[in-house]
């Protein structure tokens, strides 16, 4: 066995697991921590499918009904969620 | 060949250890930033809200009785009446429903050393103090950052409104501020129902006595 097959047969087996889940398990609470914070505001949503970081305490939410929130806390500590 | 083997079982073991750390950052950063100052707030608006929920079960628990118990504090209460206990013992078999299902909870809470309290100490449940309130909607999991940020600012809001109805010098109309009061309280509890059932049981067990805190001007000044 090469040195090449060696190096192949441990990298992609940690590959695998350090690109595990953990990830997604983030999302999933930020995208439940959105969706409760729009629907806490009253803003029709449903739920927030997918989100992108723009910056610390500042997302824009895609909801499953199509709206664009862009959900961040402002300078005066408030939690605010601004149509798209 | 088994060399290699070995290894490659070997550091997936360890790579499994690895991966928990990553997950558990995330939701002890939110936590971090914003709740310092959320917390602190919004364990007094968690608290008024909680009576409402409570209505379909808690509704009968939640007699004059136990408000007072409350506001008196929960060590207190004990001592006060214990003819009303008595009357109250009626009522009781909703009032204990709730405090079993938090039971599971206490043990995972740091601040109370007693993991079974005895059927008396769970009827003084039902008044807990807003600290320990405070402390738990702090430390659960079932909302999200900006959600109990959220919450907060809302509480605060909520009592925003009656401080400036006591500020007004009005002895009336605290009536009011009681459907906004209810409104709160159903979304708390529409929070955490699913993933913290016995924090729901314990807000909405809670309402009354919350409402009687906020209701009276010397208790929501001494509170606030």
């Amino acid at each position: 066995m090469t040195a090449r097959t060696r190096a192949s047969v441990l990298i992609f087996p940690l590959a695998a697991l350090f690109a595990g889940p953990s990830p997604a398990a983030e999302d999933a609470t930020l995208l439940k921590d959105l969706t409760s914070v729009i629907m806490l505001l009253g803003l029709p949503c449903g739920q927030v499918v997918s989100a992108k970081r723009q910056a610390d305490n500042d997302h824009i939410a895609s909801c499953k009904n199509g709206y664009r929130y862009r959900v961040f806390v402002n300078p005066e500590g408030r939690v605010v969620a601004q149509k798209q | 060949m088994r060399t290699i083997a070995i290894l490659v079982l070997g550091l997936a073991a360890c790579t499994g250890v690895k991966e928990a750390p990553p997950s558990v950052p995330p939701q002890a950063e939110p936590v971090v930033v914003a709740p310092p100052a959320a917390v602190a707030a919004p364990p007094a608006a968690v608290v008024a809200p909680a009576a409402v929920v409570a209505s379909p079960a808690a509704a009968p628990p939640q007699p004059a009785t136990t408000g007072k118990e409350t506001v008196a504090t929960a060590p207190v209460a004990g001592a006060t009446a214990p003819s009303k206990d008595e009357a109250a013992k009626p009522a009781p078999p909703p009032v204990k429903a709730p405090a079993k299902a938090a039971a599971p909870s206490v043990p995972t809470e740091p601040s109370r050393k007693d993991p079974a309290p005895s059927p008396v100490a769970k009827a003084q449940e039902p008044p807990l103090d807003v600290a320990a309130l405070t402390a738990r909607l702090r430390d659960t999991k079932a909302i999200g950052t900006f959600t109990k940020l959220a919450l907060k600012n809302q509480v605060d809001d909520l009592l925003g409104q009656f401080r400036a109805h006591y500020q007004s010098g009005r002895k009336t109309g605290i009536d009011s501020l009681r459907q906004p009061y209810n409104m709160l309280i159903l979304k708390v509890l529409s929070l955490l129902q699913d993933s913290d059932p016995a924090l729901a049981r314990t807000i909405s067990a809670s309402r009354e006595a919350i409402w009687s805190v906020l209701a009276d001007p010397e208790k929501f000044n001494s509170l606030t």
